[in-house]
């Protein structure tokens, strides 16, 4: 252990008590890249993004980039953006559509599945290098569930829908809940944040608790808290992943079960109208228990989230254990009409982003709890993550464990399935020296 | 069309010194004033796009406007002035946290331009604006970025119709759009 440490004494065996160094150890984060995003499912975008052949994103998985790219054979390949030759990058761009990847420093060139096809100096040369050995290294596993792409380092990973389990009976809610489809516009908001990638992964997993202190500028004294103490609910479906609904009581009238979009967007006439509409088809595509689901906010282990009311897909990418690279999507059901785009994609941004009223608040918390946690002299007094403790059970409507909305379970669940996941790779990793 | 007279210059300088000394006042509730209420504000995404084979040995190659999100794609803001309002009032509230306690700025305008529009009254009018940002003890940042506005005189007073704002980043690496440009 890099720490003095055991990871037992890091989260307590029933995760109510989690130490700060788990925010702040360097020798840890290399800990969580070795043996968790290397091990786990990773989200790398969503299929709208590259429709056609040739269509390319580009991603992480920790801090190892990635080309997500849509080759001849229809299917989407992960490869690592490094060259061969030099490791130098080769692509460049952000997104875009090519046939081709060519390195610039000495033009080795590389097709959408990463296989190498032209080395220039390979005519003025004897040997002859073996080209079919020399493509980008390519992430061995790529599935995807509703139109999320994933991938993974590790070739004998558990099947994408396994992994996701109880998660994907929530995920379906926005993902399913459309004839045509959702689809993610535009390329995705980045920004830094000087906190630890945990961080917003929590918040997102069911700390919704937080809304009307942090938030309070804003969302003090609005309906919507209310309805939240009345109803909310949080779920772990399966440990690790987490979420936040309100579930309204059977025979809510459906205006007050619709989407489960708030705020600002939800008083305008048209958007209104077409929540009504959008909500119409839910009972057939979904069942009635679905109907009357009002998700806010979810997490899928380790590092996506999702916020249902402001409709945005965001991947905690770490940069080392105090900074990450936060990335944010729009997302919208497809067939939506263009003026419900727009006005949704409005109340997107004025809240979300980098640009956004909520957010900052959030990356300010998030940023401050690492500077908190970043000192000595304190090592002796952890966390509590204790709050509703033990008062989580089965729910005769809806998969999963459920505990009030200010219950911590989701936490608690999270680190130590983070604390299982490392205690696991480094047993592991000995085993193999040992041999 | 408008003539564009040097006092005309003058007036439009003054009125963005005036402007960023208001904001870096934290005179929020003022600047309001200084916007039209149909006013437009953006700040599009800054990508990095995959260069188009066809539009290469021309300037169109280099376009800034490629780099820009557009359409339907989600700019970092696009504001009418109730979000404005929202934002300059809320810094004014003891538990708004982003803005309490609140961030020292300071704004450098220059490279001002100002031309005609076919419209009376109505200037288009360039600007570059550097802002020195400066959070909780020593979080400091600076942002560059090129704003493009429509000016309008309203009762003689100019006001700000439409303001583009294209940041210099891809990777935004400040803590926060948040503020007025
Ligand atoms: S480093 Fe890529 S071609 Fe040499
Ligand atoms: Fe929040």
């Amino acid at each position: 252990m890099p720490m003095d440490l055991p990871l037992s004494q890091l989260v307590s065996d029933d995760g109510s008590h989690v130490h700060r160094k788990i925010f702040t150890d360097p020798a840890l984060y290399e800990l969580e890249k070795q043996h968790i995003f290397s091990k786990t499912w990773i989200y790398m975008g969503h299929e709208s993004q590259i429709p056609k052949v040739g269509d390319f994103i580009t991603s992480f998985i920790a801090e190892t980039p990635v080309i997500v790219s849509r080759a001849g054979d229809k299917e989407i390949y992960v490869t690592i953006n490094s060259c061969s030759h030099r490791g130098v990058p080769v692509c460049r761009a952000d997104q875009g559509n090519t046939r081709r990847f060519i390195c610039p420093y000495h033009n080795w060139t590389f097709n959408n599945k990463g296989d190498l096809v032209s080395i220039p100096q390979e005519r003025k040369v004897c040997n002859k290098p073996e080209k079919a050995e020399l493509g980008l290294k390519r992430v061995p596993r790529v599935e995807t569930y509703r139109g999320l792409i994933y991938a993974c380092m590790d070739e004998n990973v558990e099947p994408l829908t396994d992994y996701l389990g109880g998660m994907a009976w929530y995920l379906d809610c926005f993902f399913d809940r459309f004839d045509g489809g959702i689809e993610v516009i535009g390329s995705p908001h980045k920004w830094t944040i000087n906190c630890n990638w945990k961080l917003p992964v929590e918040n997102h997993l069911g700390d919704i608790g937080h809304g009307p202190y942090l938030h309070g500028s804003i969302l003090q004294g609005t309906p919507q808290v209310q309805e939240l103490e009345d109803t909310g609910l949080n779920v772990v479906p399966k440990p690790g992943h987490g979420l936040s609904v309100r579930l309204m009581p059977e025979g809510t009238p459906d205006e007050m079960c619709m989407f489960g979009m708030d705020g600002v967007a939800g008083m305008d006439p048209e958007v209104n109208q077409y929540l009504r509409e959008s909500h119409k088809k839910v009972t057939e595509r979904l069942g009635e228990v679905r109907s009357r689901l009002k998700p806010l906010c979810y997490s899928v282990f380790p590092n996506l989230s999702f916020l249902w009311p402001n409709m945005t897909l965001r991947t905690s990418h770490p940069r080392g254990p105090g900074q990450i690279e936060y990335w944010s999507w729009f997302v919208i059901e497809k067939n939506a009409p263009e003026h419900i785009k727009e006005k949704l994609k409005i109340h997107y941004t004025m809240m979300f982003g980098p640009g956004g009223l909520l957010e900052g608040e959030d990356a300010e918390a998030w940023s401050q709890q690492f500077s908190g946690s970043n000192i000595d002299y304190a090592d002796d007094r952890t966390y509590y993550y204790g709050l509703g403790l033990g008062e989580e059970e089965s729910h005769p409507e809806i998969p999963g464990k459920v505990g009030s909305c200010f219950n911590e379970h989701y936490a608690r669940e999270f680190y130590l399935q983070w604390r299982q996941r490392l205690e696991q790779g480094i047993q592991e990793t000995s085993k193999l020296e040992i041999k | 069309m408008t003539e564009i007279t040097r006092d005309l210059i003058s007036d439009v300088e003054q009125f963005y010194f005036r402007e960023a000394r208001m904001l870096d006042n934290r005179e929020f509730q003022q600047w309001l004033r200084l916007v039209t209420t149909d006013v437009e504000y953006r700040v599009p995404v800054r990508y990095i796009p995959q260069p188009d084979p066809k539009k290469k040995e021309t300037e169109a190659f280099l376009g800034v406007e490629q780099e820009l999100s557009q359409g339907l794609e989600p700019d970092f803001r696009k504001e009418n002035f109730f979000i404005l309002s929202l934002r300059a009032m809320r810094a004014f509230k003891l538990n708004s946290w982003t803005d309490n306690p609140p961030a020292r700025t300071r704004r450098f305008i220059s490279n001002v331009e100002v031309l005609p529009t076919d419209q009376e009254g109505c200037y288009e009018a360039y600007s570059n604006t550097m802002i020195y940002y400066s959070r909780h003890q020593k979080d400091n940042h600076t942002f560059t970025a090129q704003r493009k506005d429509l000016l309008r005189l309203e009762k003689g007073e100019l006001k700000i119709a439409k303001r583009e704002v294209i940041i210099d980043w891809n990777i935004i690496t400040g803590p926060s759009l948040s503020i007025f440009y």
